[in-house]
């Protein structure tokens, strides 16, 4: 129990909170962010508000509150995107740029120790914020359209992306000597893994097989990694219509023939020009543009076939992290020690030059 | 308590270590002397266990550095010659840290920093920013960082670097309380008279390779003793100048202060011998005496000309 006390609460921490609270930098952070987000709820309310004039019915209401919900959990998801990686990205390299890594080095605190302190009290920072924002986001529900299980999971998305970018930082600070481009890397890793994963599904969907198709599909895997994928769908209860799927290039020339069997589900097929089916018949209707998209806010089809969104983003950022931290851990000790490292030169090398002491 | 065996480091393909072997028994204040590049980071860095050797080994009061690091850690306390402080923390938060880094018991740690404020003379400073602290009482501060072990072995990277001349003094009085408190010593440094006072043992290395080393007047003694003699005589001034360039083993004479210096080559034997042709050549010495050389000398000695 002592052993695990000391491995989550280990100095480093109790020192970050110490260093962090005690300049104006984070009191400025915390009200700047508190601002914005609150900032954009009123500009929200404030364009809604002079619509509706008097009074909203309530499924306008919900809409109201749904749309404000949706605006905020991603503006936040952006806004934690600009500030977790300048939490981590200097954490490492700082300490080598202040020359005290080596200090920590001859402690009897392990390199991991040393990650996970530094990981720790970032993150704890950044989950600070999180919870600054709790006032702002109850007044989602004056309006209603959101459940507090929507609630929740947009957070532990947002909480668990956020932390994902944090451990790129972490990464990028250890393998990076210099602050500088320690942080570029991990603005551009944020970059990649918000925005670049997206614009992905955008560029490569997930094409529809008509022909044998008999489910809707889901957008490539890749694309989960970006928050806006989960948060979207938790936001709107829903998929996002028309996101990262397209049609296959063997569409019926003939069109679609269904037939309804009798309380049951229709079903559909691809026909040729002569009206001959082609490939296997589906359930569901025909597909259209946008093309045969699921409804709800699980996953149709893939390795996370069943998965609600969130769940699948939440599964790859977590190997992601895993994978971070598992380089930061190999780079980070003074002195690296791999199973499969060079310990001595070649005797050849040895003996270019090799003399003894002298006296 | 320290033991160095053929410890080689290789850079690429610059040798920055090459067979360093040396040992230092316990309680010892070790002097480690080289001129900038020289390899004395590099070997303090290897006794850290903060780098690994291309080949060789050394040993802290028995843990090998590059078998048990950990152990290493556990019995000494390490000084680099540039650190840098955690701002927005007091001299007592920082000794705190440390101590907490190194599994101190809460209740012990603030006794510990007081002890080690005490020791190092910045009690009243306390509840001091570090980081508005000046460079001597940094260093002092860093000195007492690395003591919160207390550690039977200090390794010491220019202490004294960049400190005025009472903040020296400061240090130096320190070091000799931590030998009397039983520590065993290395400092690389400089400042040689310093060293001469304050270290029992020396080591020169350099270009990466230890030129000399031992007990400190013995290094002296062997790179410098027996070179010059200060020889007074009364009048025959000039019979005595032409006797001593007359014999083989001395070099050069001249006149110093009202006295002779002569340069030969040889032993305490050709001292006694040369002394021996004075009299027997009707010279009236009056006083004969070896000139030992300072540390200075045997460094610049073994750096210019090398004695391998």
């Amino acid at each position: 129990m002592n052993r695990i006390a000391v491995a989550l609460w280990n100095p480093i921490v109790e020192k970050e909170y110490r260093s962090r609270m005690r300049t104006w930098r984070s009191p400025a952070a915390m009200t700047v962010y508190i601002l914005l987000l609150g900032g954009l709820g009123w500009a929200i309310f404030s364009s809604e508000a002079s619509s509706a004039q008097n009074s909203l019915n309530p499924g306008q209401a919900a809409g109201f509150g749904q749309s404000l919900f949706l605006w905020l959990i991603i503006f936040q998801m952006v806004l934690l995107a600009f500030i977790t990686p300048a939490l981590t990205a200097g954490a490492i390299s700082s300490e080598r740029e202040r020359q005290t890594m080596d200090l920590l080095f001859v402690t009897r605190l392990p390199p991991f120790s040393i990650l996970w302190g530094k990981l720790l009290a970032s993150m704890s920072f950044a989950l600070l914020l999180l919870l600054l924002s709790v006032p702002i986001f109850s007044l989602v529900f004056l309006f209603g359209g959101i459940e507090l299980d929507q609630l929740a999971s947009a957070f532990l998305v947002t909480a668990v992306a956020a932390l994902t970018l944090g451990i790129i930082g972490l990464a990028c600070s250890t393998a990076f000597h210099r602050t500088l481009p320690a942080t570029v890397t991990a603005y551009g890793a944020a970059f990649i893994l918000l925005a670049g994963s997206f614009l992905y599904g955008l560029l490569f969907p997930t094409a529809i097989d008509l022909q044998n198709a008999s489910k809707p599909v889901a957008p490539p895997a890749i694309t989960y990694l970006s928050p806006l994928i989960p948060l979207i769908t938790i936001g709107m209860n829903q998929s996002i219509s028309g996101y990262g799927v397209r049609n296959g290039p063997f569409v019926g020339s003939g069109g679609y023939s269904c037939s309804s069997n009798n309380g049951g589900p229709q079903v559909c097929y691809a026909t040729a020009a002569n009206g001959a089916p082609i490939g296997k018949a589906f359930v569901g209707q025909p597909p259209s543009y946008p093309p045969f998209q699921q409804s709800g806010t699980s996953i149709p089809s893939g390795l996370f076939a069943g998965w609600q969104y969130w769940q699948a983003s939440i599964v790859e950022w977590l190997v992601v992290s895993a994978i971070a931290l598992v380089i930061s851990a190999l780079l980070l000790p003074p002195v690296r020690r791999l199973p499969w490292g060079r310990r001595h030169p070649s005797p050849s090398l040895l003996g270019e030059t090799g003399s003894g002491p002298n006296a | 308590m320290i033991a160095v065996e053929g410890l080689t480091k290789i850079y690429g393909h610059r040798r920055a270590l090459d067979a360093v072997s040396f040992e230092v028994p316990k309680g010892e204040i070790f002097g480690f002397v080289g001129p900038n590049g020289a390899g004395k980071t590099t070997t303090l860095r290897i006794l850290a266990a903060l780098l690994d050797p291309t080949a060789g080994r050394a040993f802290i009061d028995g843990a090998d550095v590059v078998q048990h690091p950990d152990r290493v850690h556990d019995r000494l306390g390490y000084m680099p010659d540039f650190f840098g402080v955690y701002d927005q923390l007091t001299a007592g938060e920082y000794l705190d840290f440390y101590a907490a880094c190194y599994r101190q018991p809460k209740l012990r740690r603030r006794k510990i920093a007081d002890d080690l404020l005490e020791l190092v003379g910045l009690a009243d400073r306390r509840d001091q920013s570090v980081d508005t602290l000046s460079r001597g009482m940094k260093q002092r501060l860093c000195l007492a960082r690395s003591l919160v072990h207390d550690p039977a072995v200090l390794l010491l990277d220019e202490p004294a670097s960049g400190l005025d001349p009472r903040a020296r003094v400061e240090m130096r009085e320190i070091l000799k309380e931590l030998q009397q408190m039983g520590k065993t010593i290395v400092i690389s440094s400089h400042i040689l008279p310093e060293l001469t006072e304050l270290c029992t043992m020396i080591g020169i290395i350099d270009h990466g390779q230890l030129r000399a080393t031992g007990r400190v007047q013995d290094v002296i003694r062997q790179l410098t003793a027996g070179r010059r003699l200060r020889i007074t005589v009364l009048g025959q001034r000039e019979e005595a100048i032409a006797l001593l360039k007359g014999l083989a083993s001395v070099r050069e004479v001249d006149v110093s202060n009202g006295s002779l210096e002569a340069a030969f080559e040889g032993d305490e034997a050709t001292a006694a011998g040369i002394l021996q042709a004075l009299i027997a050549g009707g010279i009236k010495v009056s006083g004969f005496t070896q000139l030992e050389g300072g540390l200075e000398a045997a460094f610049l000695k073994v750096t210019t000309e090398g004695i391998g």
